[in-house]
Order: C-alpha cells, then sequence, then structure tokens
C-alpha cells in the first residue's frame, strides 16, 4: 500500500518539475535567471481558475478531449515502473496495452483540434498524427528488443531488472536503442529539434497549434498531461540507462528523482544547442531512430543473445 | 444443428414467398423484416451451442448432417464444428443488422428496380453464405461458393441504371471467377489425392510436401481474391461503393471474411504446409495491411476509404494466421495457437465493426446526397445519432482502447511477440517484419480515421448549398445501435468472444489448448481492463474536478480564434486531403500520390485549380496491361462465338465425341 502511494504520488507530483528545470536550462544557456522552477505547477493552477472559452462550432469532443487525453495519458502511467517501485498493475503484454493508451490520448486531442474548424487546428493535427504514427513504430520496435533482452513482456520486468545484466552482454544494442528511443522520444513530446513548444507563429508550430483554442482546466489538463507523457518517456529513457538499483526504496527513489532532473537537462541543453529542422526534415529523423533500433535487432541475431 | 435447419428452412420459404409477393412492395418487405429476424435468432442459436460446448471438440467432431441422396460427384453433406460455428456467428448478427438496415433503407425507394426481388436475393445470398460455411463437400463448397458470387453481383448492381455500378459490378464478376477457377483446380486435386470430394475424407489423407504447397498457392490466389489480399483487391474499392451500404456492410463484414474461412479450412484440411508458405501468407499480409491503409488515405471518398480499410484489416487478420501457422511449422502450440485465435477474433471484430462503419456512412450518404468527403463537415451536430456511431466505429478500427479493436490487435501483437520469443532466427525475422507492420497499420488507420471523422463530422459545413439533413429513423438506427453495443462489449468484457475464438483455433490447430496457456492469456486481458476501468474513474474524477472549478464561470461561446484572420469560411478548413498529405508525401515513392496543379497566372487569376489523388498502383500497372493482353488475344478466338445456340450444342458434341474416344483407348 505504501508502494503503491509512493508510486501514485511520485507520478502525479513531479511531471511538472521537469518542464521547469528544462526551462531553467535553457534560461541558463541563454544567461537569463528564467522563471522559477515551480513556474508549470504556477502556470497550471492559475490555469485551472480561469474561466474557458468555447467555439459555438466545437462538440462535447472538444470539452472532453483534455479529459480523456489525461486520463489515458495517467493510466499509462499506472502501468509503468517509477523510482524502482513496482506499478500497481502489471501483466505480460502491457507494454502494447501502454503504447495504445498513448496514441488514444493523441487521438482525442487531433479531433478536439478538427472539432474547432479552424484550418491552423486541422495542420497542426494533421502533422502531429502524421509524425505521430511514424514513431509508434520504433517505440514498439524498442519495446520489442527490451523485452527479448530481459526475456519479458510487461514493462514492469522489463525496467525493473530486467536489463541489469544486458549492459554487459550486449551493450552496443542498448546504447543503440538508447538513441533511437531518445530520438523518438523529442518527436513525442514535441520538443527541438522537431516543434518548438515557444514559438510564436501558429504556421510553424506541432503540438501548440492544436491547442490553440484550449483555455482555463482545459488547457491545464492538457498541459499536464504533455508534462506527464514526457514524465513517461524520460523514466523508460532513465531505466533503460541506470539499471543499477541499491534495492533500498527510498534512496532508489531519490536517486531516481536525480537522474530524472539530469534527463531535464539533457532536454534542455538540446534544446539550447540545436536549431529546429525544417517540417519535411522531420520524416528523415524518425526514419534514423528507426534504422538505429533495426540495426539493434541485427545486433541481437548476429550475437545470438536471442534465445 | 436443428436450428441450423430451422433457419435455412424459414430462409429458404420466406425468399420464394418474397418472390412470389414481390409486386406487393409492403407485404414482400414485412416478410422479409420478420424471416429475416427469426431466421438469424435460429442461425444465432445454432451457431452458439456449438461454440459452448465445453467438452474438447476434435478437429474431427462436428454435428453433422446428411441427405442419403447420392448426385454424381456430390451429397448434400453439412456440418457445424466449432470453426463454422464462429464464422456463423458473425455472418448471422451483420446479416440480421444490415437486413434490418436495408428494409429501413429502402423503405422510401423510388427508384426503377424491384425492391421485393432485392430483398428475395438478400435472403438467397444469406443462405448460399451458410451452405459455403457448413459445407462439408467439396461439390457443395464450389456449388455454394459460385451461386454466392452470383447472387452478390446482382445485390451490388442494385442501382445499375449507373454506369459507375456496371462497371464496378463487371470488374466483381471477373475477378471472383478467376478465384473459382482456383478453387476448382485446388478441389479436383485434393479429391483426387483423398479419392473423394468429402472433407472427412480429405482431412484423413497425407498430402506430401509439394502437393500442399501447390495447394495453398490457389487456395491464397482462389481464396485471397474474395478476400482482398493486395494485389487481387481491385474488385473492392470498385464494388463496395457501387452497392448499397448495407450490401456493403454485408460484403465487407461477411463475404471477403468466407475467403478468410475458405483459406483456414484449406489448413484444417492439409495441415502441414512448408515453411515458406506461411512466411509468404505473412509478407502479402504485411503488404495487403500497410498498402491497404496507406491507399485508404489518399480516398476522398468515403465508402471508397472503407473499402480500403478493409483490406488492411484482412491484412491484419492474415498477419494473424500467417505467425499462428509459422508456430505450427515450427511445432511451436502457444504461437500458433494465440495466432490464430487473433485472426479468428478480429475477423470478429472487424466484421462488426466495418459493418457499422458501412451502416452508418450509409446514412451519411443518403442525407448529404454525396460521398465525397471535401462536401461534407460539421455533421455531427445535424446527424448525432449517425456521427456517434460512426465515431464507436473509427474507435473501434483504430484500434483504441476501450473498444473491440484493441482486444484484438492486442492478440495478433501478443502472438508476434511470442514469436520474437519462441522461434528460431528465421522465425524472428518475421515476427519483427508483423510487429513493424502492424504497429504501422495502427498508426496510420489511426490518422485516416481522424481524417475521416474529423472531415464528415466536426468543424464547418463545407457544402455550399444549405441541405435540411435528415437523420436516420429507428429501424436504420437500431441495427447500428446493436453492433455498436457488440463493440464495447467485447472490448470491455473480452472473455467470452475470446473463449469462442480459442474454441474454433482448435480445431485449426488440431492440439486443445492447454489451460496454462488460456490462463495466461484470460488474465492480461482481465487485468487490462482493469487499468481502463481505472481509467475511466480518473476521468469521471477529472470531469468533476473541471465542473467544480467552473462552477462559478457562465460558460463563454464565441467564434474560433482565427490567429487573427477575422473573416474565415467554411471552405478555408483543413481538408481530407490537406490532412493526409504530409504522410502521403513520406510515402510517395510507394504509392503513386499525384498532385495535379494550375497555378494562378498574372495579376488578375481567374483560374487556379489543385487536386491530388493516389492511383492503385496494381489496378494500373498490373491489371490494365494484362487485361489489355488478354482481350487482343481473345478478339482472335472470337470466330468461335457465334452466338448461334445450334452450333454451341454442335460443340458439346465434339467434345463428348473426343472424350468417347479417349476413353474407349
Amino acid at each position: 500500500m505504501n508502494v503503491l502511494l509512493l508510486h501514485l504520488a511520485i507520478l502525479f507530483v513531479f511531471p511538472p518539475l521537469l518542464l521547469g528545470s528544462i526551462g531553467k536550462t535553457k534560461a541558463f544557456f541563454a544567461g537569463r535567471i528564467g522563471p522559477p522552477l515551480l513556474q508549470p505547477y504556477y502556470d497550471i493552477l492559475k490555469l485551472m481558475q480561469k474561466a474557458s472559452v468555447y467555439s459555438v462550432t466545437t462538440n462535447w469532443i472538444f470539452r472532453a478531449a483534455p479529459m480523456v487525453s489525461l486520463a489515458a495519458v495517467v493510466s499509462a502511467g499506472i502501468l509503468m515502473p517509477v523510482a524502482g517501485v513496482k506499478p500497481p498493475v502489471q501483466f505480460g503484454g502491457d507494454l502494447i496495452l501502454f503504447v495504445y493508451l498513448l496514441a488514444l490520448a493523441r487521438f482525442v486531442i487531433v479531433l478536439a483540434a478538427l472539432d474547432t474548424g479552424s484550418s491552423f487546428e486541422g495542420m497542426g493535427a494533421s502533422r502531429e498524427a502524421t509524425f505521430g504514427c511514424l514513431s509508434e513504430i520504433t517505440v514498439f520496435l524498442n519495446l520489442t528488443i527490451l523485452a527479448l533482452l530481459s526475456r519479458s513482456l510487461s514493462l514492469s520486468e522489463i525496467f525493473l531488472g530486467g536489463l541489469s545484466s544486458s549492459w554487459l552482454q550486449v551493450g552496443p544494442v542498448l546504447i543503440l536503442v538508447v538513441v533511437s528511443f531518445f530520438l523518438v522520444l523529442l518527436v513525442e513530446n514535441s520538443r527541438i529539434p522537431i516543434d518548438d513548444p515557444e514559438t510564436h507563429l501558429e504556421l510553424t508550430m506541432i503540438h501548440e497549434v492544436m491547442v490553440l483554442d484550449h483555455s482555463g482546466v482545459d488547457l491545464a489538463y492538457i498541459l499536464y498531461g504533455k508534462a506527464v507523457k514526457l514524465f513517461l518517456f524520460g523514466t523508460m529513457l532513465v531505466s533503460m540507462m541506470m539499471t543499477f538499483r541499491t534495492q533500498d526504496l527510498w534512496v532508489d527513489t531519490i536517486f531516481f528523482f536525480f537522474e530524472m532532473i539530469g534527463f531535464a537537462i539533457l532536454i534542455g541543453v538540446v534544446e539550447s544547442t540545436m536549431a529546429r529542422l525544417r517540417l519535411n526534415k522531420v520524416s528523415f529523423l524518425l526514419f534514423s531512430a528507426f534504422i538505429f533500433s533495426i540495426f539493434g535487432f541485427i545486433v541481437i541475431l548476429v550475437r545470438g543473445a536471442h534465445p | 444443428m436443428i436450428f441450423l435447419l430451422v433457419s435455412l428452412f424459414i430462409l429458404t420459404t420466406s425468399s420464394l414467398l418474397i418472390f412470389l409477393f414481390c409486386q406487393s412492395r409492403k407485404i414482400s418487405a414485412r416478410l422479409f423484416l420478420w424471416s429475416l429476424v427469426a431466421a438469424c435468432g435460429f442461425g444465432l442459436l445454432s451457431a452458439g451451442s456449438v461454440l459452448c460446448q465445453k467438452t474438447m471438440v476434435g478437429p474431427l467432431t462436428s454435428v453433422d448432417f446428411q441427405v442419403p441422396v447420392h448426385l454424381p460427384l456430390g451429397e448434400f453433406y453439412i456440418g457445424i464444428d466449432p470453426l463454422s460455428a464462429f464464422f456463423l456467428l458473425l455472418l448471422f448478427i451483420v446479416s440480421l443488422a444490415a437486413g434490418i438496415y436495408g428494409y429501413g433503407y429502402l423503405r422510401d425507394y423510388s427508384g426503377p428496380r424491384n425492391v421485393g426481388v432485392h430483398l428475395a436475393l438478400f435472403h438467397l445470398l444469406t443462405i448460399v453464405m451458410v451452405l459455403v460455411l457448413v459445407a462439408k463437400n467439396a461439390v457443395l463448397f464450389l456449388a455454394a461458393w459460385e451461386l454466392m458470387t452470383v447472387v452478390s453481383y446482382f445485390l451490388i448492381t442494385f442501382t445499375n441504371d449507373n454506369e459507375q455500378v456496371r462497371k464496378a459490378g463487371y470488374i466483381y464478376l471477373i475477378a471472383t471467377h478467376v478465384g473459382v477457377f482456383c478453387l476448382a483446380f485446388m478441389f479436383l486435386v485434393m479429391g483426387a489425392q483423398a479419392g473423394s470430394m468429402n472433407f472427412d475424407r480429405m482431412t484423413m489423407t497425407p498430402f506430401p510436401l509439394g502437393l500442399s504447397a501447390l495447394l495453398f498457392m490457389l487456395a491464397f490466389v482462389g481464396f485471397g481474391i474474395k478476400a482482398g489480399f493486395i494485389p487481387f483487391h481491385v474488385w473492392l474499392p470498385h464494388a463496395h461503393p457501387a452497392a448499397p451500404s448495407y450490401i456493403s456492410a454485408l460484403l465487407s463484414g461477411v463475404l471477403i471474411k468466407i475467403g478468410i474461412y475458405g483459406l483456414m479450412r484449406v489448413m484444417v484440411i492439409v495441415k502441414d504446409f512448408p515453411l515458406w508458405c506461411p512466411v509468404g501468407l505473412l509478407i502479402m499480409a504485411a503488404i495487403s495491411g500497410v498498402g491497404g491503409v496507406l491507399y485508404a488515405l489518399g480516398q476522398h471518398e468515403i465508402k471508397k476509404l472503407l473499402a480500403y480499410h478493409s483490406i488492411e484489416n484482412i491484412g491484419i487478420i492474415a498477419l494473424g494466421l500467417g505467425i499462428g501457422m509459422i508456430g505450427h511449422a515450427y511445432h511451436q502450440d502457444t504461437v500458433a495457437l494465440l495466432g490464430i485465435t487473433a485472426a479468428l477474433l478480429h475477423t470478429f471484430n472487424h466484421a462488426i465493426f466495418k459493418g457499422l462503419l458501412f451502416l452508418s456512412a450509409g446514412s451519411v450518404i443518403r442525407s448529404t446526397h454525396t460521398g465525397d468527403m471535401e462536401h461534407m463537415g460539421g455533421l455531427l451536430k445535424r446527424l448525432p445519432w449517425t456521427g456517434h456511431l460512426f465515431l464507436i466505429g473509427s474507435l473501434s478500427i483504430c484500434a483504441l482502447p476501450l473498444f473491440n479493436g484493441f482486444i484484438s490487435e492486442w492478440l495478433v501483437f501478443r502472438s508476434l511477440l511470442e514469436g520474437v520469443f519462441h522461434l528460431d532466427i528465421f522465425g524472428i525475422i518475421f515476427s519483427i517484419l508483423g510487429i513493424v507492420a502492424l504497429a504501422l497499420i495502427g498508426g496510420l488507420a489511426a490518422l485516416c480515421f481522424a481524417k475521416a471523422f474529423g472531415v464528415i463530422f466536426l468543424g464547418h459545413n463545407r457544402s455550399s448549398e444549405g441541405h435540411d439533413y435528415k437523420e436516420c429513423d429507428l429501424t436504420m438506427r437500431g441495427p447500428m445501435v446493436l453492433l455498436a453495443v457488440i463493440c464495447l462489449w467485447v472490448g470491455l468484457f473480452p472473455t467470452t468472444m475470446v473463449d469462442y475464438a480459442f474454441q474454433a483455433a482448435q480445431v485449426l490447430t488440431g492440439v486443445p489448448m492447454p489451460l496454462a496457456l488460456k490462463v495466461a492469456i484470460m488474465n492480461p486481458l482481465l487485468l487490462a481492463t482493469r487499468v481502463l476501468s481505472y481509467g475511466i474513474i480518473i476521468f469521471v474524477i477529472l470531469a468533476l474536478l473541471r465542473r467544480f472549478l467552473m462552477r462559478h464561470y457562465l460558460v463563454h461561446l464565441t467564434e474560433t480564434w482565427g490567429c487573427g484572420y477575422t473573416k474565415p469560411s467554411s471552405r478555408m478548413q483543413y481538408t481530407a486531403s490537406s490532412f493526409a498529405k504530409p504522410i502521403l508525401k513520406i510515402f510517395r515513392s510507394v504509392l503513386f500520390f499525384k498532385v495535379e496543379a494550375v497555378r494562378p497566372k498574372g495579376y488578375f487569376p481567374t483560374e487556379g485549380k489543385l487536386s491530388s489523388s493516389v492511383k492503385d498502383v496494381s489496378e494500373i500497372f498490373f491489371f490494365r496491361p494484362l487485361f489489355f493482353v488478354i482481350k487482343k488475344f481473345s478478339r482472335k478466338l472470337k470466330w468461335i462465338q457465334s452466338g448461334h445456340t445450334q452450333i454451341y450444342i454442335l460443340y458439346i458434341l465434339f467434345l463428348l465425341v473426343i472424350l468417347l474416344v479417349w476413353k474407349l483407348h
């Protein structure tokens, strides 16, 4: 029970801090002080206290989408081991449910964007759906590699110790997977170099332009859902790289905390040092991520690390 | 068995009666409706009674019925084993829904065709499809199969005053007859090997590997044409838009599934194939799946889009079947059972949600009088029932959690992942191929249905004319609600249907399902539904929180934020083509994606045009040249065809004399 509460607490409280840390890092590179570390929390709280404006074109789908999307992302989080803590539910094949829940979250937001009847939001929806479906393949492929290495189909077994010996045996494969997964992570969470969360021109946006019409609580849900999604992908990346565990719950949790902050700083560094890619180059990035994981497979098959 | 015979009896007598009373539209329609309900009720009972048997049903035990009259070659020998029963289940559900919908659809039909005859043919189609599914004799099977093709041709060409419809019917007829040719050849080879046209005898006969490979290829072409594998799919995108919507639902929901049934039946009979056969099936499945959904993305006609999605789903089904057969070839029962179960369950699910989608697409077309998505938009407000039912269908076909498509795609994924675990390096490579294909299909399908639902039902109406859209009435709404409820039921409580699919899968693999494996599959499904129920609880909490936070505010309604532009028109919305363009551009090298533009010229341009289209590669580059060549050669044989009956009788005489001489030697 204790562990369950810890899992849910981390899942609910921690995610916006990642956004704050990314902001701080970027500010550091730009030579500014930047907004406070807790700014995303303030933003979400502020938005929750505001009224919403709705377009007359929209249906209930527009209003329900932020809630469905957030609920789907959090349900996906229920399957994910966090900080060495076993998730409340685990079963063989839950990685498929995990990916499909994230797909559901994206699907409803895309529908909400089309619901407004605005050409800009339609544009964002089209781009998000396009890149989303291409990155989904690579996510699946990477998870399959990890499943093969850890001989398990459950996220909790893969990320809780299933990979510890793999770094010694097939290190190169995991490096390829980590690189490929990091690229997909950037796409899925609409970070630079794919999408700029702080751009000011609607024509160049991907994710932000989809949610232009949302306001108040709805926008708060969307922001929060985005943070949780980033958190989940970050957790996966960190668990892949840091397989060492002390078996002590609290020490592990504190380790995890620092690892995640490190991950946020890494994202911040990438965002500060790279320019945005042109839109038509994003697919190349996704293909290279795909090819990285295919290479990973070839290495596994050649090395004979499979049964 | 008795239930099925009663059902067949009701269908036969009532179709004759409808035919007799076809002059009176009211009587024939009433007769049609009630006999359909009764027959489908009995049919479902018969299928259910076989599937619910708790005793282990071996591949050869089935409930049989034989008419002791021996005709030359064949006999009337039918039987229901769990495999047939599983397909009968989906046949009767979809027939019932499509039939009731058709009854409502035709009520205010005012065209020149006789509705009574059409309805009698609908019954006849159900009868022959049932016969195909339960036939235990190859001659009976072929006869029913041929009748099925002909009857469905007449149903497709209901509105044959339209040139397009006639052409589509013609393509359908040719394509399926190529299939019949392969099937007849296949059954002859089987019969020669077994010494009998009886399926039971054939099942007991061992086939050498070389011969079974030949049989597999014949079966793949023959049944593949019906099922709509790429490149044999060309008839599908023509026939579906041409047929009335409830016929499309029946075609896509049941008729093409009978192709899958045939393939499975051949696997029951022949059992062991060389490894490259299932591998070939898996590759063709991946091509069909990805190709189908990519073509679907390029379509702007709603029923054409749905037709291409049928090809995609046949691909998913065959992915499960292929990995199951590979597992069978490797003697890995876990992989084999899982893959085939997944294929069967997806067959059922696809029948249900595709039926739902075609029926609701029919309601859209009925009220907008067009199938072109670019002229629709904002219909959710005008047609709330149709819109929400279409949404349920879309969510199911995208395999999103809570709906039935997810359960079967989850099983297909699971079987492919088990393939990665249990097979050797060769098997792993093809399992990975399957995983990549399925992941891509899943993503693209979601994209395509976001497009379809978004463009048709959301946003502003793009049509310039003001229509008074009429929502469909109860007889059309009822069947759609039935199908939607089944979608949700299987999505939330999957155990019953998975259990039925297990029963049927055992017939194919010939090994009983180990209890441990059953638990290993059912438990995750139950846990998955538990996660989904958590999700629903979270959703409710979020909704309550939102309501609590907004309790003091009035909801403020205004126009959509136009990013500073103050005079947006509905024509400026993102269209279906623009929505799909990014992904089509990425795949343009395999897709034959063409954009034709007439650029505006000068300072005061008067003309400007832009249109994009996706052409079907196999139709343009394979079948058209092929048929051109065939036409050229067959023209040279034209002198044989004089058109006089006497001369044809002379030909028959010649043939008989030749045969006689051959026999006497």
